[in-house]
């Protein structure tokens, strides 16, 4: 007998989704992952100023704007041909450290102890009646402590950004060159002192709440592994001095390990509600139109692939490909990534302060080319996100972006190859239908950022759900 | 009775009528001893923070407030939802979800709540761009919760440029058909414009509604107490202004309004509260201003960064 | 009186009548804290009078105080620009900020509310008449740029 689960919203994620499942003999046969926020930034960005860009994409999102404004920093120095100098590297390096670190805390923290501790219920917004909570209360209390220990941690976190971004989030600071800011003592101080209690809550909270909590789910590790591909555009990396601290461009395709090429990049919309004059693209090719009445197209997703594949990114590609974690890839695996992540870049903007000079200005005064292209492809806290733009007479005339959530959610291409998440939640064993905490759960260790989506309803008919990539 | 007598008693009763009327002792004579009960225990509470329930709905934005939110200190967020509220909704943050969330928020609408709104309204589609959830089965789009939970909301506080006045999502073209939640609301709303909004404008005034009632506004709905002056006016560089001293780039520490800065036509206390527990603001970055807690942001605030300008005069 | 002044002065009416009428509740103010919120509302009416009618004394002032200055500007005043002219006046490539309002042609070059040449997405070197009109119509703003020329 098939029953259909639907999950609207799935809270404790950064935007709005709805998870549709059939479920046959208590497992799940058939998902799709559906983004309902839909605000067309490529659009909006045609015709404005290119340095805008930069402040404007970080309003794509809340958790992560830094990284926004880190991709388009890039494309536009690419697009320039500017090459930021070593100490503008670390800078802009280090305020994007600083945003990887409040979203990881916030995210194992806020966004997924709820699914495994029980939080006091004197406070409304922890109310939940499932019941599949299985530390014992000594560990379990002591875990609900730590949430709100966490708080303070990752505000710091924030803190630690303002410091030399000006104000978080949306921060200033991060812009063609480097960052704005020059360094002072006090405030490579200040960063320090910060960093320092951030790391110790990480190591002696955060990373032993984790595998307390991956002991008694230990069943997490055999859920929601996915394809197993995985995919990272690299971040801290390629620096003249410090060489590389954390990932090279690389992707893992069935075991294997191979250097990642761009080129391979494409976006498909064969059941997307898109009309080009192919349904397969480049990201600097085209931005299609609109069209609902495409044959079969049942969505507005533009699914992207590598190879044709779809692929995984965030924390868990980043710690295997860089060999730091290879237990497995799983629902566990991605959460004790993510934290051991973070352990990890606090380590990296530890290096990274020890390497700044006092008093050095990075800033020039910056000429906007009439006619340019460029990308600017980095690794940020879900994982890759890209910008690819245009400039033609001094303004933006084409932009691109595609986030770490397009690739993790995205839907099937019509070789009928499912998305990334719907992917991970496919077989899995669903315990009590009228809790079915396992979706929640999987969908959750992607860290969801959903960019934009739209979902159109016809009366009686079956629903369609729609993506657009921002 | 004498006829002096008469005229004492008759110029009494005229002056007792006359009193009456306007004798504030007298007057007070009638009032019961519940009344004065009433009036006594209404002056004890006043000043003292009662709990409300605080809904908090995240519609067509970044969710960034609620990020914002998050990096509040005194009060933080757990003295927030431990001594100054029941907060009762917040996508991104509560532990149910589905359906038994939704209860959560249909729940509330029975009860007296303080609604508090990040994000625009998307319109186009009949809301259907920006679903918030599912309930009984039918869509709750985010034109049709703000509309149901906004109505009935003891007070109202839109929070963030989207909120206030569509902001960045309602951006030209304005693809998703974008609009303030004052457009969708025919009741008053609290205003606080700002990308994000920070977390003390917000916290503050959730503290003057419960202490005291609601905010001093001005003719825009921001509450004086945080929008009354321009940033121009409390600028640390202003004696750079007004002596003519112009950066050229950004990260020099003079003024920059050749290069674009919103200051002068942001009216926001950022200068004085700065950011992240007070440490530093946009300015103090060596970056201008962009306006973003501006009615006008982000259209009306381009372009952020210029070089091509002015030359000095 | 021109007619600023005769605006200026309407208005200073409206908000000692105002002023007038917060006293009047002041009287009634059953608690402390509705005490205070009127007494600022009054203090910030005040501010606004004291502020405007600074701004007559000072013109009168300014007239008094500096009267060769006054061929000049009269001189200034009457330079003929065109909108062609006037177009290039937009504030990039090192260029002034010129914009009109009314037939009258003023410099904001350096003035804090038009940075980078642009104001709440208006931009420099162009007629802005009605869009002053539907935003400032009553407000004594005009009186307080430098004027240089007048559009022809």
């Amino acid at each position: 007998m098939t029953q259909r689960i639907v999950i609207n919203p799935v809270t404790r994620i950064s935007g709005f989704m709805e998870i549709d499942a059939t479920i046959d003999n208590n497992t799940v046969v058939d998902v799709k992952t559906e983004g309902l926020l839909f605000r067309g930034f490529e659009k909006m960005l045609v015709g404005r100023n290119p340095f805008d860009a930069v402040y404007f994409t970080q309003r794509i999102c809340g958790i992560c704007s830094s990284a926004h404004s880190v991709a388009s920093t890039l494309a536009l120095e690419a697009a320039m041909g500017l090459v930021p100098s070593e100490q503008g590297s670390y800078l802009r390096d280090m305020l994007h450290g600083c945003e990887f670190l409040q979203n990881h805390i916030r995210h194992f923290y806020q966004y997924t102890i709820p699914d495994f501790i029980r939080l006091p219920d004197k406070y409304p917004l922890y109310i939940t009646d499932h019941n599949d909570f299985r530390l014992p209360k000594s560990k379990n209390d002591e875990i609900a402590e730590h949430y709100f220990e966490s708080l303070d941690i990752s505000r710091s976190a924030h803190e630690m950004l303002a410091v030399m971004g000006g104000k978080a989030p949306h921060n200033h600071g991060i812009f063609v060159g480097g960052i704005t800011t020059q360094v002072t003592a006090d405030k490579i101080i200040k960063t320090k002192s910060i960093l320092h209690t951030i790391k110790q809550f990480i190591v002696d909270r955060m990373i032993p709440d984790a595998y307390t909590i991956a002991q008694y789910y230990n069943d997490y590790y055999k859920i929601g592994g996915g394809y197993g591909n995985l995919l990272s555009y690299g971040c801290f990396n390629a620096y003249k001095e410090l060489g590389n601290l954390y990932v090279n461009p690389l992707v893992y395709t069935q075991g294997k390990v191979s250097v990642f090429n761009p080129g391979e990049i494409i976006e498909k919309i064969d059941y997307s509600w898109y009309q080009d004059k192919k349904n397969a693209y480049k990201p600097m090719d085209t931005v299609p139109e609109a069209d609902m009445n495409k044959n079969k197209a049942y969505s507005w997703v533009k699914a992207p692939r590598y190879n044709g594949m779809p692929y995984e990114v965030g924390p868990l590609a980043r710690q295997w490909l860089s060999g730091e974690y290879k237990n497995g890839i799983s629902t566990m695996d991605r959460t004790i990534a993510r934290v051991l992540e973070a352990k990890k870049i606090a380590d990296i903007v530890s290096v990274l302060l020890k390497s700044l000079i006092p008093g050095v200005s990075v800033q020039k005064k910056y000429a906007i080319p009439t006619s340019a292209v460029g990308a600017g492809l980095i690794d940020t806290t879900r994982g890759a996100l890209g910008h690819w733009l245009k400039i033609d007479n001094g303004k933006l005339s084409f932009y691109q972006i595609i986030t770490p959530s397009a690739w993790n959610l995205s839907t099937r291409g019509n070789d009928n190859l499912k998305g990334t998440a719907e992917q991970a939640l496919m077989g899995t064993t669903i315990h009590n239908f009228e809790n079915p905490v396992e979706l929640g759960r999987i969908i959750r260790s992607f860290d969801p950022c959903v960019s934009c989506a739209t979902h159109i309803y016809y009366q009686g008919e079956f629903i369609k759900s729609i993506q657009v990539v921002p | 009775m004498s006829a002096d007598i008469k005229q004492i008693k008759n110029s009494w009763e005229v002056g007792l009528m006359s009193t009456t009327k306007t004798c504030p002792e007298y007057t007070a004579r009638f009032q019961t001893a519940s009344d004065l009960f009433i009036k006594v225990r209404d002056e004890i509470k006043r000043g003292s923070l009662v709990k409300k329930n605080l809904v908090w709905l995240e519609l067509t934005g970044c969710s960034g407030n609620i990020i914002s939110l998050l990096d509040g200190a005194n009060p933080d967020f757990k003295y927030l939802i431990s001594q100054m509220t029941d907060f009762v909704y917040d996508n991104s943050l509560m532990a149910a979800e589905g359906e038994k969330a939704m209860e959560q928020l249909m729940d509330i609408t029975n009860k007296e709540y303080i609604l508090a709104v990040e994000g625009a309204v998307a319109t186009k589609n009949n809301g259907l761009y920006n679903i918030i959830g599912r309930w009984k089965g039918e869509t709750v789009t985010a034109l049709k919760a703000i509309t149901m939970l906004g109505e009935k909301a003891a007070h109202v506080i839109a929070l963030g440029a989207c909120a206030t006045h569509g902001g960045v999502s309602a951006a030209r073209p304005n693809p998703a058909g974008c609009v303030s939640v004052q457009s969708v609301l025919n009741r008053k709303v609290i205003k606080l414009p700002g990308c994000p909004c920070h977390p003390d404008w917000f916290l503050g005034t959730l503290a003057h509604i419960l202490l005291y009632g609601e905010p001093a506004l001005d003719s825009r709905d921001r509450p004086l107490l945080f929008y009354s002056t321009l940033i121009h006016d409390r600028c640390p560089k202003r004696s750079f202004f007004d002596k003519g001293i112009f950066a050229k780039k950004l990260g020099e520490s003079t003024c920059m309004f050749k290069l674009g800065c919103r200051g002068p036509v942001t009216r926001i206390d950022c200068p004085i509260r700065k950011w992240n527990q007070y440490v530093n603001w946009p300015i103090e970055d060596n970056t201008p201003c962009i306006g973003c807690a501006q009615f006008g942001f982000p259209d009306q605030m381009e372009p952020f960064i210029t070089y091509n300008t002015t030359r000095e005069v | 009186m021109n007619c600023y002044e005769s605006a200026i002065c309407q208005k200073i009416k409206t908000m000692v009548a105002e002023s007038e009428n917060y006293i009047d509740l002041l009287y009634a103010a059953p608690c402390i804290y509705t005490r205070n919120i009127l007494l600022y509302q009054l203090k910030t009416k005040m501010n606004e009078i004291n502020f405007l009618s600074g701004m007559i004394c000072c013109q009168v002032n300014q007239i008094q105080a500096s009267p060769t200055e006054l061929p000049q500007q009269n001189q200034q005043n009457q330079r003929n620009i065109t909108l062609q002219e006037l177009a290039k006046f937009n504030g990039k490539d090192g260029n002034l900020a010129y914009v009109s309002v009314i037939g009258v042609v003023y410099d904001v070059t350096n003035n804090a509310a038009w940075a980078a040449a642009s104001h709440f997405g208006l931009t420099a070197g162009k007629d802005l008449t009605s869009e002053f009109a539907s935003c400032h119509a009553c407000q004594p703003i005009l009186s307080k740029l430098k004027i240089v020329g007048k559009l022809v």
